[in-house]
């Protein structure tokens, strides 16, 4: 509390980049892949390439949290997959909260000298070398960077859609993010923008509940009567649509619902979709391209009111 | 409540616990609830208490810290860190608490869940991958959206994140407690709290 948490978006973004290091997801790439297309669609209309590394690998983070890994593991990787995107000269964009929390934290880490050498000669072993000038942003803040043009171009409004914004809690914990952790008001702009109603419901700052392995081991204690805390409120505010900023969060929300439907207080039918594929679907991707059918809960409700063909071909 | 003998006690125990120095001055706890108040693990079972870990911490109460079922309680979401006065990194405190109790052979059923993730990750350079079947899905979806059927993950990467598993000593960490039996849990709770005798 005592340290710099908000800065402006001018300050953390002062131009809009030409390329990024797109920094591929575990769980994004493997559950709900659409999000890569989504993000090559906006990217594609603003100008920006996109550049995604087959070098690289997982952030290991989420294991570490789960005790499985040692922090010296996660902080090699980390140094490593900082100097693939040094060593092309761009910045580090995830669409993760988790890569991006445990990114921003390593890196912090990796400041201290020690720490910095002992990561270096491990990776330096493969040729690689950490610098620590990467930096790690999220494409959240691309896309609340590029919300004018985004408004501009847009083909299909979003015709005062009900939308639930849900920040996710790895983004907001971190130093030097673009908005408060209690009352974040972003995602709800870029929700305005294209048209949306934003909804505010009561645990929109709370935990997706699928933090450090619990869906493994305490499914039925501790996530299932949390989401139900949630989503409930979500429901009783009248959201037609869920966005996340973090692949882990939209399979909490988005897998677990039919769970949520059998614990006795209603049903839960609200699609999950990652804020970008929402942009992308506004500025005119087709549902195809994606990747809706990845959803437990399905769009078409949401597809039909916006007056968009889901088999649309790109 | 009856307090705790202090035959229990271990000394200079958050110093034990916290190793690699990234909890923050724990003697600087203000024990003001803060932590607890925000945090969504305690909001859906309130045996889980962050300020009383702390407190344990501070205390020595190892046995009642280590063998507890709550420290697998806490969902790493750093409301806790966000909330605290005294900038007490809770989350990374959480982190090495469950190492210590892995050590002494608490909480390996949980454990084991996430060595088999480690592991498989150490093959394919991602987590979370599934088996066969699920990976037939993948390849599915991901093609129909025009995308490589699988990420493209290089066999140098894979290679590379496998051998710094072997490196640092993590896959001896997972491998020293594969066969490490579940040690005795002989705790019991009254009124929601963890009594000893």
């Amino acid at each position: 509390m005592n340290k710099k948490r908000v800065m402006s978006l001018e300050e953390k973004l002062p131009s809009v980049p030409e390329a990024i290091y797109l920094f591929r997801s575990c769980t994004g790439t493997l559950q709900y892949p659409g999000v890569e297309n989504a993000i090559r669609h906006i990217c594609g209309l603003m100008g920006i390439e996109v550049i995604m590394d087959p070098d690289q690998t997982c952030c290991s983070g989420y294991l570490l949290t789960c005790s499985a890994y040692l922090p010296e593991f996660s902080l090699a990787v980390t140094a490593r997959n900082h100097a693939l995107a040094e060593k092309r000269n761009l910045d580090i964009y995830t669409f993760c909260n988790g890569c991006y929390a445990y990114n921003c934290e390593f890196a912090h880490l990796l400041e201290d000298q020690k720490t910095r050498d002992t990561a270096n000669q491990l990776i330096g072993r493969f040729g690689y070398n950490y610098q620590g000038r990467a930096k790690v942003y999220h494409v959240q803040e691309l896309y609340y960077r590029l919300k004018d043009r985004i408004a501009e171009k847009m083909v299909y409004p979003l015709k005062g859609l009900r939308v639930a914004a849900h920040y996710g809690c790895h983004y907001l914990l971190q130093e030097g993010v673009i908005d408060d952790f209690d009352l974040p008001t972003f995602h709800e702009e870029i929700l305005q923008a294209l048209g949306a109603t934003p909804v505010y419901y009561t645990e929109r700052r709370a935990c997706c509940g699928y933090g450090v392995g619990k869906v493994f081991t305490h499914k039925e204690e501790v996530v299932l009567p949390h989401l139900l805390n949630k989503l409930s409120s979500i429901r009783d505010e009248g959201a037609q649509l869920i966005t996340t900023v973090c692949p882990g969060c939209n399979v909490a929300m988005d897998r677990e619902q039919p769970h949520l439907s059998q614990m006795g207080r209603g049903e839960f039918q609200i699609p999950v979709i990652d804020l970008g594929q929402l942009i992308a679907l506004s500025l005119g991707a087709s549902p195809v391209k994606l990747g809706f059918n990845a959803n437990t809960i399905k769009l078409d409700g949401i597809l039909e009111y916006l007056g968009i063909d889901k088999g649309a071909q790109v | 409540m009856a307090r705790e003998k202090w035959k229990y006690l271990v000394k200079d125990f958050d110093k034990m616990v916290d190793t690699y120095g990234l909890a923050g001055n724990l003697r600087q706890c203000l024990a003001c609830g803060k932590c607890v108040g925000d945090c969504p693990a305690a909001s859906v079972s309130p045996s889980y208490n962050s300020r009383q870990i702390i407190q344990d911490v501070l205390d020595g109460n190892q046995k009642r810290l280590l063998a507890s079922e709550e420290i697998w309680h806490c969902l790493w979401c750093a409301s806790c860190y966000r909330a605290c006065p005294s900038g007490i990194y809770f989350p990374m405190l959480m982190m090495q608490i469950r190492f210590r109790a892995v050590e002494a052979g608490f909480g390996l059923k949980y454990f084991q869940t996430y060595q088999k993730l480690a592991l498989k990750a150490m093959t394919e350079g991602m987590t979370f991958v599934p088996r066969e079947k699920g990976r037939a899905k993948v390849e599915k979806l991901r093609s129909e959206m025009g995308l490589s059927p699988w990420p493209e993950v290089s066999d140098k990467a894979k290679s590379e994140y496998n051998a710094l598993f072997e490196m640092t000593g993590s896959k001896a960490w997972v491998d020293s407690v594969a066969n490490k039996p579940e040690a005795p849990v002989d705790l019991n709770y009254s009124k929601g709290r963890i009594n000893l005798e």
